[in-house]
C-alpha cells in the first residue's frame, strides 16, 4: 500500500514535470532559434523563391558613374566614393542595402586588376572598397607613405614600394594599391587577403563602377 | 561516479566564497576586501544603470544624444553616468586584482576550485558587460570596438572541422542581430548589457538569502571613502563621450576601454583566427589552473611554473597596454619577439619547477621521518 502510494506521488511528479518541461521547451526554442545564423541566401524561404533570392546574395548595385577619367589624371591621385549595394537578408523586407565606401586610385604603371575587364587588360586605375578584410574597419589611402610609417605602425616600406599606400587604423594593415601581381597585395599587418575590389568600366571616358566583388560586405 | 561529482560539488558548495565573505575577519588588509568592493561596485553599477535607463534611448538616431542630454542637462546626470562608468571600472580592477591574489597565493586549491571558477567566469562576464555597455553611447570608439570584436569571432568559422558548424558566425549574430551593427545590435547590446548585471545580481542574492550567510563586511567608513572616490573621479575626469558614430570613416588611433587593451594590441599581432583563439585558451588556462596545478603548497616558490606564467601575463597586460597607447607596433618584428620571449619564459618556468621538486624529493629523501617542510598551510587530506 505504501509502495504504491510512493509510486503514484512519483507518477503524478512526473506529470506535472510534463507542462512545466513544455513550458521551458517554448522559451527556449526562439531563443535556440538566435543560434542559428540566417545569413546564407534563401534560408527559410519558400521553394519557388529561393532561386531569385540567391541571386540577389550576389551584388545588386546601381551603377555609378564616378567621374571622368581626365579627374584622375595625376599619378597617385585618388577619389573617395559611396556605393550602394542590395542583398539578400532574412527580414521582411528580404532585402537589406549596404553602402561600401570605395577609392579609385590612379597608379603610374599598368597594373592586371581583377576589377577591370577581368584582368585580361592591364589598367592604371584600380578601385578598391575601404572596408578592411581584417575585421571591417574602413581603411585610408595615404598618398605619402611616411605617414604611414608614422602613423600606422612603424611599417617602412622598401625602396621600389615608397608612393601612395593604402593603411587600417584599427590594426595596422598595410596594402600596396600598385603591385604589379596582386593589386591591393597585404605589406604589413594581419589582414588574411587583398581588399575587395570593384569592377568597372570607361565608357565614352567616363569611369562607371558595375559591381562589387561578391563577399566584401562586413 | 556521478556520486563523486555530486561529493565534490557539495564540498565545494560549502566552501564557497563568492565575495571573500569567509574573510571577513581579516578585512584590516585591503587585498581582502577585495571581494567586498566587486559586490559593493557591482550594486553601484546596478542603481545607477537603472537610473540611467530612464533617460537613455536605445536607437541609433537617439543614443548619442541622450547620452548628451543625460551629461549636460539632466540633473546630477553626470554623476549618475560618472558613477556608472568608474564603478564599473572598479568593478572590473578589483575582479582583477583578485584574480591575482587567489592565484599567487594558491587560493584556488581545494576547496576553492568552484569560487575561482565563478570569480573568473565573473571577469569575462563584466567584461562582455563592458563591451556591450560601450556599444551603448554610440560614438566612434563604440562602433569600431564593436564591429571588430564581433569580426574577430566570424574568423572561427575556420577551424577545421568543428568551424563548419559556423558556431563564430552564430556567435557573432548572436550579438549583432544581423549582419551588421546597427539598430538590432543595439538592441541586443543594450538587453545583454542590462542581462547579465541584473540575471546574475538576483542570483547572487538568492543564493545569500537561501545560505543566510554574510555577504558584506566594508565599514561604513570603507564605503564612503569608495563612494567619495566614484564621485571626486566623476567630477575631475567626466565620462568622456568621442565623436558620434560614423560607419564610413574609421578614426586613428582608435581605443577601446582600458582592459581590452591589451588584446587590442595582441589583435594587431596575430592572424585573425588566432585573435579569436588566444583569448579563448588564456580563458581556458583560467577556468583549469585549479586542475592543471597539483602542487601540494601554495605558497608562490613552491609552485614555480604557475607562478612564472601568472608574472608573465600580468607583464604582457602592462606592456601590452603601453604599447597600444602610444600606437607602438611594428608588426613584422614584434611577434617574433613576442613568441620567442614567451617560449623562453615558459622553459624557464619548467625548468625551476623540475629544479624545485627535484630539491624536494631530495629533502624527503634525506629526512625518512615526517617531511621537514610544513607544505602549506591545508591540513592533511582525511582519508576518502
Ligand atoms: S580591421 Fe583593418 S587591420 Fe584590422
Amino acid at each position: 500500500m505504501a509502495e504504491r502510494g510512493v509510486n503514484r506521488r512519483t507518477f503524478l511528479r512526473a506529470l506535472s514535470a510534463i507542462p512545466v518541461l513544455g513550458a521551458l521547451a517554448a522559451f527556449a526554442a526562439p531563443l535556440l532559434r538566435y543560434l542559428k545564423p540566417n545569413l546564407d541566401p534563401g534560408l527559410g524561404l519558400p521553394e519557388g523563391r529561393l532561386r531569385s533570392l540567391a541571386e540577389m546574395d550576389l551584388p545588386q548595385g546601381e551603377q555609378l558613374a564616378l567621374g571622368r577619367v581626365e579627374e584622375l589624371a595625376e599619378p597617385w591621385s585618388s577619389r573617395i566614393f559611396v556605393y550602394t549595394q542590395r542583398y539578400a537578408q532574412y527580414t521582411p523586407e528580404q532585402a537589406r542595402v549596404a553602402t561600401i565606401p570605395g577609392v579609385a586610385i590612379r597608379l603610374p604603371w599598368k597594373v592586371s586588376f581583377p576589377g577591370f575587364k577581368q584582368g585580361e587588360e592591364p589598367t592604371d586605375i584600380v578601385i578598391f572598397s575601404r572596408i578592411c578584410p581584417h575585421l571591417g574597419c574602413i581603411f585610408n589611402y595615404v598618398p605619402n607613405w611616411r605617414e604611414v610609417t608614422a602613423g600606422y605602425g612603424g611599417y617602412v616600406p622598401p625602396e621600389e614600394r615608397r608612393h601612395g599606400l593604402m593603411a587600417c587604423p584599427c590594426h595596422l594593415s598595410i596594402y600596396d594599391p600598385a603591385d604589379r601581381d596582386r593589386p591591393g597585395r597585404v605589406l604589413s599587418g594581419p589582414a588574411p587577403r587583398p581588399p575587395y575590389y570593384f569592377t568597372y568600366e570607361i565608357r565614352d571616358g567616363v569611369i562607371v563602377i558595375t559591381s562589387a566583388e561578391p563577399g566584401g560586405i562586413a | 561516479m556521478l556520486d563523486r561529482v555530486r561529493e565534490w560539488l557539495r564540498e565545494r558548495k560549502e566552501k564557497l566564497d563568492l565575495f571573500d565573505e569567509t574573510n571577513v575577519d581579516r578585512l584590516d588588509n585591503p587585498l581582502y576586501a577585495l571581494g567586498h568592493i566587486v559586490y559593493f561596485s557591482w550594486i553601484v553599477v546596478f542603481v545607477t544603470g537603472v537610473l540611467l535607463m530612464i533617460w537613455y534611448e536605445p536607437t541609433t538616431h537617439g543614443a548619442y544624444n541622450s547620452i548628451l542630454r543625460i551629461q549636460h542637462e539632466v540633473p546630477l546626470g553626470w554623476l549618475i553616468r560618472g558613477a556608472h562608468k568608474y564603478a564599473a571600472d572598479m568593478l572590473i580592477l578589483a575582479i582583477m586584482l583578485r584574480i591575482y591574489r587567489m592565484y599567487f597565493l594558491g587560493e584556488y586549491k581545494r576547496p576553492n576550485e568552484l569560487t575561482w571558477m565563478i570569480l573568473f567566469a565573473s571577469l569575462v562576464l563584466a567584461m562582455i558587460s563592458g563591451i556591450t555597455g560601450y556599444l551603448l553611447i554610440w560614438n566612434q570608439r563604440a562602433f569600431w570596438a564593436a564591429k571588430t570584436v564581433l569580426s574577430v569571432a566570424v574568423y572561427l568559422d575556420q577551424i577545421p572541422i568543428i568551424g563548419a558548424s559556423k558556431f563564430g558566425s552564430a556567435i557573432a549574430f548572436i550579438f549583432l542581430g544581423g549582419p551588421a551593427v546597427g539598430q538590432g545590435a543595439l538592441t541586443r547590446f543594450y538587453a545583454i548589457h542590462f542581462g547579465i548585471s541584473a540575471l546574475l545580481l538576483i542570483a547572487v542574492e538568492l543564493y545569500f538569502i537561501f545560505t543566510r550567510r554574510k555577504r558584506f563586511g566594508l565599514s561604513p567608513t570603507a564605503i564612503v571613502v569608495l563612494l567619495l572616490m566614484i564621485v571626486a573621479t566623476s567630477y575631475i575626469f567626466p565620462a568622456e563621450m568621442g565623436r558620434r558614430a560614423d560607419p564610413n570613416r574609421t578614426p586613428l588611433p582608435i581605443l577601446s576601454d582600458w582592459y581590452f587593451l591589451a588584446l587590442y594590441q595582441y589583435v594587431k599581432y596575430t592572424p585573425p583566427l588566432w585573435a579569436g583563439l588566444g583569448p579563448g585558451f588564456l580563458i581556458t588556462y583560467g577556468m583549469l589552473v585549479p586542475f592543471l596545478d597539483r602542487s601540494k603548497g601554495r605558497r608562490p616558490s613552491e609552485r614555480p611554473f604557475f607562478t612564472v606564467v601568472g608574472v608573465m601575463a600580468l607583464t604582457y597586460f602592462v606592456v601590452f597596454t603601453t604599447l597600444i597607447m602610444f600606437n607602438i607596433a611594428v608588426i613584422d618584428r614584434d611577434p617574433h619577439i613576442v613568441l620567442v620571449m614567451t617560449s623562453v619564459v615558459l622553459v624557464i618556468g619548467l625548468l625551476l619547477e623540475l629544479r624545485y621538486r627535484r630539491r624536494r624529493r631530495a629533502a624527503e629523501a634525506a629526512a625518512p621521518k615526517p617531511p621537514p617542510r610544513v607544505v602549506g598551510a591545508r591540513p592533511a587530506p582525511t582519508a576518502g
